[in-house]
């Protein structure tokens, strides 16, 4: 089981990490152990939160907060891949997934590293308005710096070829990664809940609302 | 590890190279696409790993049939309560991933009659590395009883030995390189001759070694290096 041993190598050295994915250097291998390892952090860090309501509430969320990572790369990726291509990006699909892997994976360690923060106030606060308002921020946080990563390593080089299909394709990046945002908010709206508001467990809400009409209601009934 | 036999080893991203596979220690060519080694079952620690690797993919596949479960209960849901849906849920979404699981594995049990071979080749690897392993731990055994630098170590026709291994080396990659060339290709090429020639040489080599140190402590790793590279042989005449 060396799927963890992947991970720490883009950690150790990620530049060579990216120069292989560049070059399609055993990308297969690569995908194995990034989905599995950032299935495995995200199954961690949303057991924890699940833990706020109750056990079932528990592996609800395990299975659960993957989900939303892994599902809004799979549905965003073939936009993604179909507009870089039309303008010129010579990467196939394959190395585009594998991108994404690797900045989903970013994403899911800096989440397991909030873990114990995360910890901490599950056993010293009871206040469920403060526990998902401290998520929404960590989730931001994580999420912003992994969408930075992204860019970094997705954003096209001239390689000798004319700088208008660069400048395309950058403009594409950036769309496509508000939209990751849009995709990925709507998504974990859909599949909540992930925290367990006090009562009796859910396995989904009724559908109702939007991801930013919710974060408004929680900040209006911290504040009040 | 002395530096000549570090030189002996061959490593991951030779193997790698010479096959023109991704190696793991459980799966040849990686989780998803690749198949699994025949070995792991015959080792308790790789086996244990295999197990884990389902659980993670049967969990992961939960994970992406959670959609499937989401139509459903959003179909078949009506008043009755927040959690009536659940049932035809989980076994949606159970019943889903299992099947996904079960193709997996049906995908891989039919490649894997195509790196038959190489897994076996593979094997080969594992144990010619072994042997290799054996005698850094005499080397280190010798170091650690504080044996003069001019006094013979225990392992005193270690230069015949180290020649077997390293015939065993060139047979193991020559028979990657074949292996590799019938797998791609599916035919016969010209060099399937020459290959076998010479893997047929190093073994007659290794044979003649053994022969003269049958009666010594060392015609152990003698018999090790002749039995890989008879092996090996038998593997090539197979593919040949």
């Amino acid at each position: 089981m060396n799927y963890f041993s992947t991970v720490i190598s883009l950690l150790r050295d990620r530049n060579e990490f990216l120069e292989e994915i560049h070059n399609g250097v055993k990308l297969k291998s690569k995908i194995s152990a990034l989905m599995i390892s950032s299935f495995c952090f995200f199954a961690v860090y949303g057991a924890i939160i699940g833990t706020f309501h109750s056990p079932l509430q528990a592996a609800s969320s395990a299975i659960k907060l993957p989900a939303l990572y892994l599902i809004t790369l799979l549905v965003c990726l073939p936009t993604l891949y179909i507009f870089n291509v039309l303008f010129g990006a010579k990467q196939t699909i394959t190395q585009h997934f594998t991108y994404l892997l690797t900045a989903v994976s970013v994403i899911a360690l800096l989440l397991c590293g909030f873990a114990p923060v995360t910890l901490f106030f599950l056993i010293t606060v009871n206040d469920y308005s403060f526990f998902l308002l401290l998520n929404v921020i960590i989730f931001t946080l994580t999420g912003i710096l992994g969408v930075s990563f992204l860019y970094q390593i997705m954003r096209p080089v001239a390689d000798g070829e004319n700088g208008q299909g660069v400048k395309v394709r950058t403009s594409i990046l950036r769309f496509w990664l508000c939209l990751y945002g849009f995709v990925g908010s709507q998504l974990g709206w859909t599949l909540r809940p992930f925290f367990g508001s006090p009562g009796q467990f859910e396995l989904f809400r009724p559908r109702e609302g939007s991801f930013f009409s919710g974060v408004w209601n929680a900040l209006i009934n911290l504040l009040s | 590890m002395k530096a000549e036999l570090a030189d002996l080893m061959i490593s991951e991203q030779e193997i790698e190279r010479l096959s023109g596979c991704d190696v793991g220690s459980i799966f040849i060519g990686g989780v998803f696409g690749g198949v699994y080694r025949t070995s792991v079952f015959q080792d308790p620690q790789r086996l244990m790993g295999f197990c884990l690797t389902e659980v993670a993919v049967f969990l992961l596949s939960c994970v992406f049939t959670l959609p499937l479960g989401l139509v459903t209960i959003r179909n078949t849901s009506s008043n009755i309560g927040p959690n009536a849906g659940m049932v035809p849920f989980l076994v949606v979404v159970i019943g889903s991933a299992l099947l996904l699981v079960g193709a997996w594995n049906g995908y891989m049990a039919i490649r894997r009659s195509h790196f038959q071979r190489l897994m076996h080749l593979l094997d080969e690897i594992d144990r010619y590395h072994d042997v290799i392993q054996a005698i850094a731990v005499l080397d280190q055994l010798d170091s650690a009883s504080g044996l003069p630098a001019n006094q013979p170590s225990s392992l005193h026709n270690r230069a015949e030995v180290l020649e077997a291994l390293r015939l065993t080396r060139d047979s193991l990659i020559a028979s990657l390189m074949t292996e590799r060339i019938l797998r791609e290709s599916r035919g016969l090429l010209a060099r399937r001759q020459e290959l076998l020639a010479s893997i047929e040489t190093n073994l007659t080599t290794v044979r003649a070694l053994e022969m003269k140190h049958q009666a010594n402590e060392y015609g152990q790793f003698l018999n090790d290096a002749l039995e890989i590279g008879m092996r090996v042989q038998r593997e090539m005449q197979q593919m040949l």
